[in-house]
């Protein structure tokens, strides 16, 4: 079966838990939201629409695209109970269902890794640039060698399990980034990179569309 | 879905418009439906109210 579905099924199984362990948004996210606004809102990845809440209060409009559907219902519950409006789109990274220069405002966070290679993770890459408004800005992230649970330099793939209650586990594919290949892989799709920082054991990438 | 999101959704693959098919609507929420691609002519259903926009070979229906 291919990767990208597989992971799909994984988040459908774990949803519910899941969106249970991530009620916060990442302070990171919030710092790069920070003093900015936009007509149209993007959260790639959005999961449980944590951090499309945010994006809520900044843009008129904000589109949530996850490909697992348990996720999405997970946003839809969270959007109900907490009061923010959020347009919820089942849909694969590598091929946005979003018409080109809408988006003024993005977040691709903690996503980008379950890509099953570097060709589709640089093709989802250029995929949002395609989306990005002209003056359009977006934070990507993925995680990273540098987070003290892995011992190693060069980047890898991986299989990370989730435990659910009960104590069964579920595999979750991973490529885990050394930081500069993240920011290689970046610079070489169609975006260019603004800032880049290393935190929390995460690469974050404040990007725009290439000139 | 709103059916206002059809100026901001495209086909997945080759990015042309997609046609809007209502078959249950609630105020401005359509609930169940189809979007089909005006190019390629690829069928993306609407259930509970959230729009499949998976590539074919990643859905769930895909051959495995």
């Amino acid at each position: 079966m291919d990767e990208s579905r597989r992971v799909r099924e994984t988040y459908d199984r774990i949803a519910s838990h899941f969106a249970d362990t991530r009620e916060h948004p990442w302070p990171e996210v919030e710092a790069f939201l920070e003093g900015r606004q936009g007509t149209l809102g993007l959260d790639v990845g959005c999961a449980n629409g944590r951090h499309a809440q945010l994006l809520a209060a900044r843009t008129d409009r904000v589109l949530g695209v996850d490909a697992s559907r348990g996720l999405l219902f997970e946003a839809r519950t969270r959007a109900r109970d907490r009061g923010f409006g959020v347009d919820l789109l089942q849909g694969d990274a590598a091929a946005l269902p979003v018409r080109s220069e809408r988006v003024d405002l993005a977040v691709y966070v903690a996503t980008i890794h379950h890509l099953p290679d570097r060709e589709t993770r640089v093709g989802s890459l250029d995929e949002l640039a395609r989306v990005l408004a002209p003056g359009g800005r977006a934070l990507v992230s993925a995680w990273s060698t540098a987070h003290g649970k892995f011992d190693a330099e060069a980047g890898f793939d991986t299989t990370v399990d989730w435990t659910l209650p009960g104590g069964e586990t579920v595999p979750r594919f991973y490529h885990i980034y050394a930081p500069e290949e993240f920011r290689a892989e970046v610079e070489d799709s169609a975006l260019a990179v603004e800032s880049f920082e290393v935190s929390s054991g995460n690469c974050y990438a404040t990007v725009k569309r290439e000139q | 879905m709103k059916e206002s999101l059809m100026e901001i959704v495209c086909c997945p693959i080759d990015k042309a418009d997609l046609e809007l098919d209502v078959e249950e609507r609630e105020g401005e929420e359509i609930l169940e439906g189809s979007l089909t691609c005006t190019e390629c002519g690829e069928v993306y259903p609407i259930e509970d109210g959230i729009p499949n926009l998976l590539p074919p070979d990643m859905r769930e229906d895909a051959a495995a």
